[in-house]
């Protein structure tokens, strides 16, 4: 089990220690409809995307689309990373994408809807490269009616 | 991951994150974080568990309600440890035959990655673009030829390691992920070539090669375990 940086192993504590973290001005939260009522879109960080689609490369801050009906069987990782367990995502997609997941909430009624689009990035750029495509994303996902970002590291 | 937090909340988006590393959550202080203390590449901890990763999600999505952040809310649920499997061997047999090559062992999973890909009915193979025997001849050329472009490597290397870590889950006793990735490490020619391949990177005057080399070829708990060996 993973806690704390100090109750991991040493060598991958020292590598996470490593990562730079940007810091920003705190940003205001803002307020929305019940979760009942709310679209919900998942952006995640892992590096995913369609067999066939561009790999992600280093310092690569764009993101891929993934279409809400696109198969489990279709999707592939090229995050640059090799420091993270990979097993996990091979046995079953939604412990690192919870897309099978976020589809039964929003027929059970508990989510208003799910995205018709999902995106990832590859975690590993720097926040600089990403900006100007998370600005766009944002357009994006108003305009698919999204009120709701579940943002999903890996 | 926290970064695009800030990004989407001010453009209109309310988020929530889920933290896999808190002190790096503390840092970046997104608006809105649920951490988890689960391994990383698992942020909804327990693969086959659909209950488990629902709580997680539900969870996560419930902080939608609160506008009172930046905040991060501690899950309080762990993901089991993994059973201890010390001593775990592969029980099918792989160890290198006196003249042995990295393309007969492709060859040797061949028939244990597609059964997992039958039994899962998927497979996170296809990066590249290349057929296994073909991503292994690019390694081998690299070992002991030019080496090709460090994104192409990196792909076909990434294949690779999905098709091995796919079939070895489909041996009659598969261990687990973690002692199937230490059989990759110890047991494997892929393996071997990689860690061969990797000071001849380092050596390139390419950048890619180098960062290839030096941050995004072999596991860094495996680097040290390694040289520890």
């Amino acid at each position: 089990m993973v806690k704390r940086l100090s109750d991991m192993p040493e060598v991958e504590a020292n590598h996470l220690r490593r990562i730079e973290c940007p810091t920003y001005d705190d940003t205001p939260l803002l307020g929305g409809k019940p979760l009942g009522a709310r679209r919900v879109a998942i952006i995640s960080t892992a590096g995913l995307h369609r067999r066939g689609d561009r790999p992600f490369q280093p310092g690569d801050g764009s993101y891929r689309v993934i279409p809400a009906e696109t198969p489990a069987g279709e999707l592939v990782m090229s995050h640059i990373s090799v420091n993270f367990d990979r097993t996990g995502f091979q046995q079953d997609l939604n412990v690192a994408f919870p897309i099978d997941r976020l589809r039964e909430l929003a027929a059970e009624g508990v989510v208003g809807s799910m995205a018709s689009i999902h995106y990832s990035f590859m975690g590993a750029f720097p926040p600089e490269a990403a900006q100007p495509h998370a600005k766009h994303l944002a357009g994006l996902l108003k305009s698919d009616g999204v009120d709701a970002a579940l943002l999903v590291p890996v | 991951m926290g970064a695009l937090g800030h990004f989407l909340e001010r453009e209109g988006i309310p988020t929530v994150g889920i933290s896999l590393v808190r002190e790096h959550t503390e840092t970046i202080r997104p608006p809105r974080a649920l951490w988890v203390t689960f391994e990383l590449g698992r942020p909804f901890g327990v693969p086959d568990d659909a209950p488990f990763q629902r709580r997680v999600l539900e969870a996560a999505l419930a902080l939608f309600a609160r506008t009172d952040g930046p905040l991060i809310a501690d899950y309080p649920e762990h993901a089991d440890g993994e059973v201890d499997l010390t001593g775990w061997s592969c029980p099918i047999n792989l160890a290198p035959r006196p003249v042995d090559t990295l393309a007969a062992e492709i060859d040797r999973l061949a028939v244990w990655y597609d059964r997992a890909v039958a039994a899962r009915s998927r497979t996170t193979v296809g990066v590249s673009g290349l057929d296994m025997p073909a991503a292994g001849r690019l390694v081998m050329g690299a070992l002991e030829g030019a080496l090709p472009p460090a994104q192409s490597l990196k792909e076909a290397i990434d294949d690779l390691r999905a098709y091995y870590l796919e079939a070895a889950s489909a041996f009659p006793d598969p261990g687990t992920s973690k002692t199937r990735r230490a059989w990759f490490w110890d047991d494997t020619i892929l393996a071997r070539t990689l860690l061969a391949l990797q000071p001849k990177l380092a050596a390139s005057a390419e950048p890619p090669h180098k960062i290839l080399a030096n941050l995004t070829l072999i596991p860094a708990t495996e680097r040290h375990r390694l040289a520890k060996a």
